[in-house]
């Protein structure tokens, strides 16, 4: 590999092979051949489908697997040399498989992504998730066609998700951005999402490339760019997601991946959060959210043990993160029995608004703010799960609404911590 | 000038298509004829072509520009004489040019003789010699051709009150080859021809000669069965001689056309044509490979012969729907450019007049195995009219000079049989040969030169044809062989600019010599062969062992 370049010399004569594109699907990934020959088939049949004319490339990116990921994804090509039962192909379609350096990192993974597109000068890109093993042949409409068609620069994905599926999502990250960056975008951090080549290009010029926070977060951080960057966002309803089971131990990574990258963006973008007022709908292709109300088993009482245990054991660095009267409240909840705990809205909100209000100004090493911010969401994850314990999902949908709205009102409060007045 | 004797003659020919009504007027009424065809043979000896294929030429009503035959032997006399006929087919031997006419089996004019006593009374001997119904239910497995135009394979004879078949226009009730009568009369009609010189037919609409319930009532083992029969009194009475199937069929169903070699010698290859096109819409190598992987091998003695335009609508029936519905999208988006299932244009229109994408369709015509055949005046890249009728927009007079009536005919432009290309770019003011005689890069003269390549070894007619694949989709790569002789062929369907990496290891040790510039490039070693290629560049290098 030449240096200072992310593109081995074979993955760039591939390029050359595949020339010009009109869509360039990226699929990162990193030792998921139990998944992958599932998706980029799905993806195989939905270009095929809806966009047999168009020169499309499927790119994989991956971080150093060590099984049959890379072959499976090659499997997908479509060209002159296979005999055997016509596909029904109009064109040519590269399935093509590179391995970035320095391990998987999902930001590495979309690096080379947008590399890639910007030299096959693709006006219409998606990235899709390797594990998405539910994938139907028609996301891959549902997220390009309003890039293509619309001129949307980024389109994120709505999913119909169990209530008790995607809680970071719902219970920061959806509700802070939205407040923060006044677009009602309900997921931040996509799995699979889509954008144009001009977005593509842009956040490809950042200068982020070579900081942590893209190796890990690049995701969010494009969405918040495009917002920041006044590009046009819409939303798609896919389907439903399959639920990911997370064990506890994938908490931190998330939180520094999601939480971390979004506090770290509100250094980046001060001047555009703290001016704008509320937030706004953007458009919505299809159902605006659907909940799934299946029972799912979940081990509350753990939770509100990490909790606890998570209030005492980090006091001193809550100290310097927190109020004193944030903090009082929190000890406060963290004293009740499990069945009377509630950790409200207004408290949350404040104690997120003052954990980005610490990160802002380094009180304490920014990732060690990030991981003490864990305990606390499973104590607020607790209560959420509390409260819709039996609720319908109109009922759900209500909750993260007032949730959202809490975060709103609040934001004089970020404001008023940020410029450290008390 | 005696012809040379090589029966395999049409594998290295290089054949031009032609209306005598569209080439040359000789006696100013407007509409081209014998005459006029044998003074513009020094033209198309200069060009380079070794074989004329001319539209039919016999009396007719000309409802279906001549494919609508009221007298087999004997030529229209908008036309010239039989007399004339036989003057110019002497003057093309005299300069090795063979004439191959037009030979309609399948139906006759509803105007010709043997039509007219046949409608005329149940009783008369040549009442069988069409396929008549009391009803118009029979063959409901055939398909409508001309579905334009036509509802339906049966029409009502008000004379004769029945129904009569017909596969094409009514007007062109279809011959009953299941009577003896009818197949040694068409014989007879052929040997007329043959004995006259004429050194090939084009026989029309072959597919369709015999009918049988419960079929499509086309490819029927009968019709084949009297193919062969035809054949090999052909080879019996004029060793030689040559038949060309026009069968617009799958190239599974064309290779039955060419029997174990005792079939027709050769057949139009109708699905690699639209193919072509594609491919270099796309920018996409992968239509021309497959349908040539499809593509049967055929005897030894046998030969396809490929086009990339002729008289009728660039026909879409040998593709898919949605290969279909791309192929109007991208070069028919004015609906009154498409016709039955098909696009009535010529070739430069039909590339928007591009030089650079005529020459490449027209080196790959000229390179992939079979023999080409190049339609009137796409050697000099004339347009088309789609606001004429019918197919009529493809068929305008041949464009000589800028002078009056482009220096097809001394007539008044009026009386002219179809009008003349007049607007700034395709007019013949514009586009003519006389002009593009003048110079050495004009497309005429470009012709010239391929034609010449082509025909300066027996390769390209006769040889070995092994495609590449390179990783790269918009390159068309092959190498054509035939006994020591080898071609390596490159393409760039694209409209940009493009590195390619070919495998040459097979050839290791040679150098290529590209054919028309006569340069050398660097010699084969172990590595992939690096070429970089201009927008719809193509290269021709032989392989040499020095």
């Amino acid at each position: 590999m030449t240096e200072g370049s992310i593109l081995t010399d074979d993955f760039l004569r591939e390029l050359i092979n595949v020339g010009e594109v009109d869509i360039l699907i990226g699929v990162p990934t990193y030792n998921h051949a139990g998944t992958v020959g599932q998706v980029v088939q799905a993806i195989r049949t939905g270009l095929l489908k809806y966009f047999p004319r168009q020169r499309s490339v499927i790119i994989n990116a991956d971080g150093g697997s060590k099984d049959a990921t890379q072959e499976l994804v090659r499997a997908a090509s479509i060209s002159d040399l296979q005999h055997g039962p016509s596909l029904h192909a109009l064109r040519t379609l590269h399935s093509i498989s590179t391995q970035y350096p320095g391990g998987p990192a999902n930001g590495a993974a979309l690096h080379t992504v947008l590399a890639a597109a910007e030299l096959l000068r693709a006006t219409t890109c998606v990235v899709i998730s390797p594990d998405s093993t539910n994938i139907e042949p028609e996301w891959l409409e549902s997220l390009l066609r309003p890039v293509s068609r619309d001129g949307i620069d980024l389109v994120l994905p709505l999913y119909r998700r169990n209530k008790f599926d995607g809680l970071l999502v719902r219970n920061l990250v959806y509700p802070m951005t939205r407040a923060l960056y006044c677009k009602r975008v309900r997921e931040p951090y996509p799995a699979e999402f889509a954008f144009s080549g001009r977005l593509g290009g842009y956040f490809l010029g950042q200068e982020i490339w070579s900081q942590e926070v893209a190796r890990a977060g690049a995701e969010i951080y494009m969405t918040i760019s495009a917002i920041a960057g006044n590009f046009r966002l819409a939303q798609s309803f896919l389907g439903t997601k399959t639920r990911v089971d997370h064990v506890p131990a994938d908490l931190v990574p998330a939180m520094r991946q999601t939480v971390g990258v979004l506090f770290w963006s509100l250094e980046q973008n001060f001047s555009i959060w703290s001016a704008h007022p509320d937030s706004q709908p953007i458009p919505t292709i299809g159902a605006e959210h659907e909940v799934s109300l299946d029972p799912i088993r979940v081990n509350r009482k753990r939770l509100h043990q990490m909790f606890v245990h998570g209030v005492a054991e980090l006091e001193p660095v809550l100290e310097s993160i927190l109020s004193a009267p944030t903090l009082a409240e929190l000890q406060s909840a963290a004293s009740v029995a499990e069945e009377d705990f509630r950790y409200s809205n207004e408290l949350w909100v404040r104690t997120v608004y003052e954990f980005a209000a610490s990160h802002h100004k380094s009180v304490i090493s920014r990732d060690h703010i990030v991981q003490a911010l864990v305990p606390l969401y499973r104590g607020k994850t607790h209560t959420f799960l509390l409260e819709n314990q039996d609720a319908s999902a109109d009922e759900v949908e209500s909750n993260v609404e007032a949730l959202c709205l809490a975060f709103e009102r609040l934001k004089p409060y970020l404001l008023e911590k940020w410029d450290g007045r008390k | 000038m005696a012809l040379p004797q090589d029966l395999l003659w049409y594998k290295d020919a290089v054949i031009y298509q032609v209306h005598v009504r569209a080439f040359c007027d000789s006696n100013g009424d407007g509409i081209g004829d014998f005459r006029g065809l044998a003074q513009k043979l020094d033209y198309l000896q200069d060009l380079g072509i070794t074989a004329l294929w001319m539209m039919p030429f016999f009396p007719s009503p000309l409802r279906d520009d001549g494919y609508d035959i009221a007298d087999y032997r004997s030529v229209h006399p908008n036309y010239g004489t039989l007399e004339d006929f036989k003057l110019f087919l002497e003057a093309a031997h005299q300069r090795g040019i063979r004439v191959i006419i037009e030979m309609v089996l399948n139906h006759t004019s509803d105007q010709h003789l043997w039509f007219q006593e046949s409608r005329s009374s149940p009783a008369n001997p040549r009442r069988d010699w069409y396929v008549w119904s009391e009803t118009d239910t029979r063959y409901r497995g055939a398909r409508i051709i001309f579905v334009d135009t036509e509802l339906s394979n049966w029409a009502w004879d008000p004379v004769s009150k029945a129904y009569y078949w017909h596969r094409f226009f009514s007007h062109q009730p279809d011959l009953n080859y299941d009577n003896p009568a009818v197949r040694e009369e068409m014989w007879n009609v052929m040997k007329f021809w043959l004995d006259m010189g004429v050194d090939a037919f084009r026989l029309d609409a072959v597919p369709y000669l015999v009918e049988r319930e419960g079929t499509n009532c086309e490819n029927l083992p009968e019709t084949h069965a009297i193919m062969k029969d035809f054949r090999a009194r052909l080879e019996q009475q004029f060793p030689g001689r040559m038949i060309l199937a026009e069968a617009n069929q799958w190239p599974a169903d064309l290779r039955q056309y060419f029997g174990d070699g005792d079939e027709f010698h050769m057949a139009f290859h109708f699905p690699l044509m639209p193919r072509m096109f594609m491919g270099l819409k796309l920018e996409d190598r992968k239509p021309i490979t497959e349908i040539l992987q499809q593509t049967p091998t055929i005897p030894e003695s046998c030969q396809w012969c490929l086009f990339l335009r002729n008289h009728d609508e660039l026909t879409l029936e040998m593709v898919t729907d949605m290969e279909r519905d791309y192929m109007y999208d991208e070069y028919a988006r004015d609906k009154s450019m498409r016709l039955n299932l098909g696009i009535r244009r010529r070739l430069a229109p039909l590339l928007d007049n591009d030089r650079r994408r005529v020459e490449l369709m027209n080196g790959m015509l000229m390179s992939l195995p079979g023999t080409p055949i190049i339609y009137y005046g796409d050697e000099i890249g004339m347009g088309d009219n789609v606001n004429l009728g019918d197919r009529n927009g493809v068929r305008t007079p041949m464009q000589w000079s800028g002078g009056w009536n482009g220096g097809f005919s001394s007539a008044d432009p009026e009386s002219l049989y179809s009008p003349l290309m007049l607007n700034p770019v395709y007019g013949y003011q514009s586009v003519n040969v006389q002009s593009q005689k003048r110079f050495e890069h004009s497309l005429l003269s470009w012709m010239k030169h391929l034609i010449e390549a082509r025909k300066s070894t027996p390769l390209f007619g006769r040889g070995s044809i092994e495609f590449l694949y390179p990783a790269n989709h918009r390159v068309l790569a092959y190498v054509r062989q035939l006994g020591k002789d080898t071609v390596l062929v490159v393409n760039n369907l694209s409209s940009s600019a493009q590195a390619v990496e070919l495998d040459l290891r097979p050839y290791k040790g040679n150098i290529l010599i590209e054919m028309f510039g006569r340069n050398i490039f660097p010699r084969i070693g172990d590595l992939p062969y690096l070429l970089t290629m201009g927008p719809y560049q193509f290269y021709w290098f032989r392989l040499r062992r020095i």
